[in-house]
């Protein structure tokens, strides 16, 4: 079926239709000298085989890091290097995306790299041994012992979805990783690089015959079956549920959520999408948590919400488009705060979403959030490549497209629909918290049994600050012991 | 391919990246820049992006400027502060204006300029650049809120310490510089950190020696026209009083010995290494940074064959990098990499060492030198896919000359680079007694340094 949202892209496609039926494709054909890809595949680590964790992710990486059966990546790395462009690839759970930008210049020249990577890989066993050693070296090295808090949001995702199929890192399971071969790889690829699952998305200045050649070529991978699993919902046991990993590290980072029914295509995702923007815009001063915990009390650097997986947070300022699924979280991250403040940041992190839950939001807050989310779709969408992925996700989901869908569904709520939104979907029992902290016994203990946990500061206070301490210092995080672990830290992503 | 590219050079008008041309300026954009009395410099830069501006407000005090011992990271600290609320806005009324002009907005600071900035719809300009007025020239926050504050620095130290790169680059430039302040972090120390909530009073005297017109360059990129932007400035920064301060910056002698230093971390890590050589600072008149320039991604970069060898073939390093930054003042030329045995990290210090003595006598290859070239060209031009990219682009050169011009000029340099300028500046530069290597290594159960 082929699909296309620009008026343009439906006149050059039509003619092509016939020939090409199969192949579906997002087209936005522009005057930038700029040429952008993004070739999806919708596939991800959710179909990684029981036991082989981590083999949609080394699969996409030995295409878009590894060399052709005519080139080494040596030499594709050579040729790339005078145009400063690249191939990337991401893998998600139900998506995996190849992207990159040239210069129109280098078209020819670049596209004759991509469709070789994607279409004639060489499955060599050099780059398959360095590829796995980079997987293997990233959860060991870079998650686990170098950055708490990506550590933490990733471990609360495999908390959240143990036993499901959402319920591994991306790149893999340790364990599995080293187990995979290549004869996996192979197979990966000829069961789910298909014409089946594929979308093609080009935007910018190429020539009005290039999107059929690049249609043309794509169209002989294998028809195959599409990936169309639905994932259910985790079946999670109600209760609130901690896992503190301990290792030596100076400070405690915190991460928190529960599992939602609402992704892009649900009626209520604009609502939460103005909820979580309210109470926590990423990287943004301009929301409640932030305000409350490391404005009026220097708790740490930031705090934020999200309602969609958000990757690599911590780096950038805007999230990456082609990360769609079918299953969502709603999630809090407390960045770390000095391990003396850990047990307190939790129980604030927990009062103020309880707040949230019982209080709903204020008509002002409403508008005001309101206001922001509907300009701010232009910033989100402002470069060609992001207006593709958005193009690209836009179709995964079936909305239209993405500033004038989030504009007239913003347009249509009230404060009344919003904080029923709330009630609905927030009401959780189940939410489940990841602590990353030096002393985990100790973190243990005070939330088990409920100790006080005050908080003092370097500089005088309002009384309304030191009066909500006051209840906070004592808020009950109401945990059975058997619900809280001390995970090793080595035990994480094994 | 010829008549695609007339049409497109038609079509983009003045926002074409052109960078078919060796002749073609590297910064593309048609630029007006204006001098207030005072010593505040506008540039305003039209582009087609439809409908949004960035504003990139770029002040020239960095870490660099932090002279007093003690007093490390205020630059960076006064970053936090300049959002704690001003004489005629507190902190919430800014914080509506932003959030109801959609913007994005926040600010970065490194060792030689703080830049803030913020991207928002065009109709939003007016009232943005009041509040930004206001902050600039009437900052006022009480002691209570700057003690706060400056715990939220101590939490972006806390988020960024599991990270031993951290760590490695701090112990680097606490061992290559001696007197220049670039012997720490933007960051700073961490005693000084933990200091900072008890120098309320230094905190004002560092908003008065640098937060002045003189220092400070406004950026306005997008959907605008000069006689807008130009008004608008004026109008509200046209009173901001121009200051007398001149930081006594100590000049770095010249080293005179190779310098090691090794750190014990407390976790798993894999082992780095870092070797600098102390380099030039940025010009676009002299070649010595632009030959050094050049010769870094062809001596280092993904397709030098010191990568290809290390990375691709024998696999025993897993990340490599060269870090060469434009600075006013003479800065480090350092490589970093990441060993993937630790056994091995000798033998890659060793090949690092050799690929430097390598290109330090034998010319590099004219073809990869026009790669090279071709590859900045084309980069600048990728890199400029929106308002606040482009704005992005020019901050740090903002920072360095308050001109766009200074991209222009260097990449015009760039073209007058020989093989034979590249080979006599790296003999130059890296010498055994201009050189510092700092390892790091898991030692587990010893206390981070």
């Amino acid at each position: 079926m082929r699909r296309t949202l620009t008026a343009l892209a439906l006149l050059l496609t039509t003619t092509l239709a016939g020939a090409q039926t199969k192949i579906s494709s997002v087209l936005l054909p522009g005057s930038s000298p700029l040429v952008t890809f993004r070739i999806l595949f919708t596939t991800g680590s959710a179909y990684d085989p029981q036991g082989k964790e981590g083999l949609a992710a080394l699969t996409a990486s030995m295409l878009a890091e590894g060399g052709t059966r005519s080139m080494s990546y040596d030499q594709i790395v050579q040729a790339l290097y005078p145009m400063a462009s690249s191939i990337n690839s991401e893998t998600d759970k139900e998506m995996t995306v190849f992207s990159g930008t040239t210069h129109v210049e280098n078209l020819d020249k670049y596209y004759g790299l991509l469709k070789d990577m994607l279409l004639d890989p060489g499955f060599r066993t050099e780059d398959f041994n360095r590829l796995r050693d980079d997987a293997t070296n990233f959860l060991k090295v870079s998650l686990r012992e170098s950055n708490d808090e990506e550590l933490g949001k990733e471990h609360l995702y495999n908390t959240i979805y143990s036993g499901h199929p959402y319920g591994h890192h991306n790149v893999g399971k340790l364990s599995s990783l080293e187990k995979l071969t290549i004869d996996d790889v192979r197979a990966f690829y000829r069961a789910h690089y298909t014409t089946a699952n594929l979308v093609i998305g080009v935007a910018g200045g190429y020539p009005k015959e290039f999107s059929s050649k690049v249609e043309a070529d794509f169209g002989k991978l294998p028809e195959g079956q599409p990936d169309k699993k639905r994932f259910d919902s985790p079946k999670l046991p109600a209760g609130t549920q901690v896992q503190i990993i301990a290792r030596d590290t100076r400070s405690t980072a915190i991460s928190l959520g529960f599992p939602i029914e609402v992704n892009r295509s649900h009626k209520d995702w604009a609502a939460l999408a103005l909820v979580a923007s309210y109470f926590g815009q990423h990287r943004s001063s301009n929301s409640y948590l932030y305000q409350r915990l490391r404005e009026a009390r220097g708790l740490n650097y930031g705090d934020y919400a999200y309602i969609e997986y958000f990757p690599r947070g911590m780096f950038l300022m805007t999230p990456e488009p082609n990360l769609g699924r079918q299953q969502q979280i709603f999630q809090m991250w407390i960045r770390p705060v000095e391990a003396d403040n850990g047990v307190f940041a939790l129980r604030a992190a927990l009062y103020e979403f309880d707040k949230l839950v019982r209080d709903g939001i204020s008509q002002e807050a409403f508008d005001t959030t309101r206001e922001f989310l509907g300009k701010y779709a232009n910033v989100l969408t402002q470069t060609q490549s992001a207006r593709l992925g958005y193009a690209l996700d836009n179709r995964y989901y079936n909305i239209p497209e993405y500033t004038s869908f989030i504009k007239t569904q913003l347009s249509r709520l009230t404060v009344g629909d919003v904080n029923a939104a709330i009630r609905r979907h927030f009401k959780s029992d189940r939410m489940r918290i990841v602590v990353v902290t030096k002393n985990g016994e100790a973190f243990r203990d005070a939330i088990v049994k409920n100790i006080p946990s005050p908080i003092s500061y370097n500089s005088p206070k309002p009384k309304e600050i030191m009066d909500e301490d006051k209840t906070i210092q004592a808020y009950s995080v109401n945990l059975k012991p058997e619900n809280v672990a001390v995970v090793p830290v080595e035990q994480v992503f094994q | 391919m010829r008549n695609l590219l007339a049409l497109i050079s038609l079509l983009c008008a003045t926002a074409a990246a052109t960078a078919q041309q060796k002749d073609t300026k590297l910064f593309p954009y048609n630029y007006s820049i204006d001098d207030l009395d005072n010593g505040l410099r506008l540039v305003t830069v039209p582009t087609d992006f439809p409908n949004m501006v960035a504003l990139y407000i770029v002040v020239q005090a960095g870490s660099r400027n932090e002279v007093e011992p003690g007093k490390s990271g205020y630059a960076h600290l006064f970053e936090h502060i300049m959002f704690r609320g001003s004489e005629n806005y507190t902190p919430a009324q800014r914080d509506l204006i932003m959030k109801k002009a959609g913007a994005e907005s926040n600010a970065s600071t490194n060792a030689d300029r703080t830049t803030y900035y913020a991207t928002f719809s065009k109709e939003d300009l007016d009232p943005v650049l009041k509040l930004e007025a206001d902050r600039f020239q009437k900052l006022k926050y009480p002691e209570p809120a700057y003690k706060t504050e400056s715990l939220a620095v101590l939490g972006e130290y806390n988020k960024n310490s599991a990270d031993p790169t951290e760590k490695l680059d701090e112990v680097l430039h606490e061992t290559a510089f001696k007197k220049h302040t670039y012997t720490h972090t933007t960051m700073g120390f961490l005693k000084d950190i933990q200091d900072m909530p008890n120098q309320y009073n230094y905190s004002l005297e560092f908003y008065n020696r640098f937060y002045r017109p003189e220092y400070t360059t406004i950026v306005v990129v997008g959907d605008v026209n000069r006689d807008q932007t130009l008004s608008l400035t004026r109008k509200y920064f046209g009173e901001w009083k121009r200051g007398t301060y001149m930081p006594n910056i100590p000049e770095e002698p010249a080293q005179t010995e190779a310098r090691t230093a090794s750190v014990n971390w407390n976790s798993p890590t894999l082992p780095w290494i870092a070797i600098a050589f102390k380099g030039p600072a940025y010009s676009d008149e002299e070649k010595d940074k632009a030959a050094l320039d050049l010769l870094s991604p062809i001596a280092f970069g993904s397709n030098s064959d010191l990568y290809q060898k290390l990375v691709l073939k024998e696999q025993k390093v897993d990340e490599l990098e060269p870090d060469f930054g434009n600075h006013p003042d003479p800065e480090l030329f350092s490589i970093y990499a990441r060993v993937k045995d630790p056994k091995d990290l000798d033998y890659v210090r060793d090949q690092i060492l050799s690929t430097f003595k390598r290109f330090s006598d034998e010319p590099i290859d004219q073809a990869k030198l026009d790669a090279t070239r071709s590859r900045i060209r084309y980069s600048f031009a990728l890199r400029m896919n929106s308002s606040p990219a482009v704005a992005a682009a020019l901050a740090p050169y903002i920072g360095l000359r308050r001109t766009p011009e200074t991209i222009n000029k260097l990449f015009a340099l760039y073209q007058q680079i020989t093989p034979e300028d590249i080979r006599t500046t790296a003999n130059r530069y890296f010498t055994v007694n201009n050189r510092t290597i700092v390892t790091l290594a898991s030692n587990k159960g010893a206390k981070n340094q």
